[in-house]
């Protein structure tokens, strides 16, 4: 509760806890894989958490509203397309690098469209999207990947500034914007107080339709972001890029302290998430565990997070007549 | 007594075959707390969710400062200061006693053309009307989810005050509340009315609203029956009007 008003306090008990869980499975990796501990590996981790970095600020911004979006990895595999096809057109990289946010953009306000307009739970809306775009990723794809992609933006994005990739100073500026947004603007004010209550936030003379569609714009923005970087960093596409970050960013942002109710949420919690998720993934890999089980990984612990959080009567799905049967 | 600000008449609302109001004419001044009483279903409700710009009425017309007036929403009747503070509080728990006081209408600077919130200001602007009020909130940016029944009746009525509004309408605002809680409240009310606001009360509770009101007004069965200053009435008097054992009530309606 308190943590939303107090912006300037340092890190909360979850947070801690958090840290203490990335240092704790840091240490117990080390001693059993001789790989993890090296620098080459920590690069692998932070490359890979680039994605999941931008797609999970974004959907911290759904969640604290009492959104969702369930079709977000896809919205990534849509938006890397648009890029890779502007690649292999020949366009200029910086175009090309414009194309995902604007395609993520683009995508984000049909999510808004059909779930503000629409009227309908946002968990649905986008459930019904997923379905829609994953048979428009392979339409599109051809069932082909796309491949080999001219290297123009990869020279152009993977640059080092002071020592630190661009990616990361791009991560950085998205999460202070975001965090500004959140704590310093009336926008934040508003994003929370519908995520605690549309009904009071309506009465309070907020316009709740504006709130709503800006949130889905700016978490699609932030997917289309990360399809940029993942073709800069891959130069290529598959039909299923993108398949499993919805899932790893909601288990991320709500492992950070962010309620899946609405109405609190923590930024800092969400980049420890991420790195919690993301140390745990690589590590697993590498002690022999096969890749296929990583999305059992990954929903377990969002399973075992709410379920911990209902039992210690912090969280009521009743509230919202989920009651679970 | 001051001038009317606010001036109801002939009002009446029929949903369908079904007349919920009748002919009801009725003043309310600057800085007088006007109780409405009734049984359930009596009227006032409907009377009230008329005057906040709820329900439109049938017939009839209000008249704010002189002025005819129809509001097609709450926002309308906000905008020409009438505020509602519902029974359910319009309170957004996990913001700030601050926040949920400006929330819709925020203090803000523009920088490069995002608008930036004042915090500052709004904290202090809030630290002094709960002061004026005699709240006994000490931090304004306690979240609303840790405090009292009573404690949120206070900042919701800092938020109707806050948004300038000239007549307060509060339904039940002590139905819910614990003894002290409640001494509290009509504490507020007064000073609210001492503020210069019109104040217009619906409550069940007769001994909060014989301490609280200036004057009564008693609906049943969607009339107005009668009206009363609480100097020239007493308990059992409201009463008999409420239930209609009273001759007046009686007299009236037989002659409908």
């Amino acid at each position: 509760m308190h943590r939303l008003t107090q912006a300037t306090s340092l890190l909360t008990g979850r947070e801690l806890i958090l840290l203490a869980a990335c240092v704790v499975i840091t240490i117990a990796f080390a001693s059993v894989s001789p790989v993890f501990a090296t620098p080459e590996n920590a690069a692998t981790i932070m490359r890979n958490s680039v994605e999941l970095l931008l797609i999970g600020l974004g959907m911290t911004l759904l969640l604290a509203m009492g959104g969702i979006d369930v079709s977000i990895g896809v919205v990534m595999g849509l938006s890397a397309i648009a890029v890779g096809r502007a690649l292999g057109a020949n366009l200029d990289p910086a175009l090309a690098a414009a194309i995902g946010p604007l395609t993520g953009a683009l995508l984000g306000l049909v999510t808004a469209a059909v779930v503000v307009l629409g009227r309908i739970p946002a968990i649905v809306g986008t459930l019904g999207l997923l379905g829609v775009y994953r048979t428009a990723i392979f339409v599109v794809l051809g069932g082909q990947w796309l491949s080999g992609l001219p290297t123009g933006l990869t020279e152009m994005l993977g640059t080092s500034l002071v020592g630190v990739p661009l990616s990361f100073w791009v991560i950085a500026l998205a999460y202070l914007a975001v965090w500004l947004a959140l704590r310093r603007t009336p926008f934040g004010l508003h994003l929370l107080a519908i995520g605690n209550s549309e009904e009071k936030a309506r009465l309070a003379g907020i316009s709740v339709t504006k709130v709503r569609f800006a949130a889905f714009l700016i978490s699609g923005m932030l997917a289309g972001l990360a399809a940029t970087f993942y073709v800069a960093t891959y130069r290529n596409v598959e039909m299923t890029t993108g398949s499993t970050l919805a899932l790893d960013a909601i288990a991320a942002v709500v492992l950070g302290g962010t309620s899946i109710l609405g109405g609190r949420c923590s930024l800092i919690g969400t980049v420890l998430g991420v790195m919690l998720l993301r140390i745990l993934q690589n590590g697993l890999l590498l002690i022999g565990v096969p890749s296929l089980w990583q999305t059992v990984v990954t929903g377990g612990l969002l399973i075992a997070v709410l379920s911990f959080e209902a039992l210690a009567g912090r969280l009521s799905f009743a509230k919202l007549g989920w009651a679970s049967r | 007594m001051s001038e009317a600000f606010l001036v109801a008449k002939g009002i009446a609302k029929r949903f369908g075959g079904l007349t919920a109001l009748s002919d009801v004419d009725l003043e309310i001044r600057a800085g007088e707390v006007l109780a409405l009483l009734g049984d359930n279903g009596a009227g006032k409700s409907t009377f009230i969710k008329v005057l906040a710009g709820a329900h439109p009425p049938s017939e009839g017309q209000i008249l704010v400062a002189g002025q005819p007036v129809s509001f097609a929403s709450p926002k309308d009747a906000a905008a020409s200061g009438i505020a509602t503070i519902f029974q359910e509080l319009a309170l957004s728990e996990n913001l700030s006693i601050s926040e949920n006081v400006y929330l819709g209408r925020e203090l803000k600077h523009s920088v490069l053309g995002v608008p930036f919130l004042r915090r500052k200001e709004m904290k202090q602007r809030v630290a002094e009307l709960l002061k004026e009020l005699d709240a006994h909130i000490s931090d304004p940016e306690a979240p609303v989810g840790s405090l009292s029944g009573g404690q949120r009746q206070s900042v919701a009525i800092c938020r109707a005050l806050n948004l300038n509004a000239k007549l307060v309408i509060m339904d039940e605002p002590t139905a819910a509340l614990a003894v002290a809680e409640t001494r509290k409240v009509l504490a507020l009310i007064r000073k609210l009315a001492e503020r210069g606001c019109a104040v217009v009360l619906i409550s069940h509770n007769i001994s909060d609203v014989f301490e609280v009101a200036d004057r009564m007004v008693v609906f049943r069965r969607g009339r107005k029956v009668a009206e009363r200053l609480r100097a020239e009435t007493e308990l059992e008097e409201i009463v008999a009007l409420i239930t209609g054992a009273h001759p007046d009530v009686r007299a009236l309606e037989k002659a409908q």
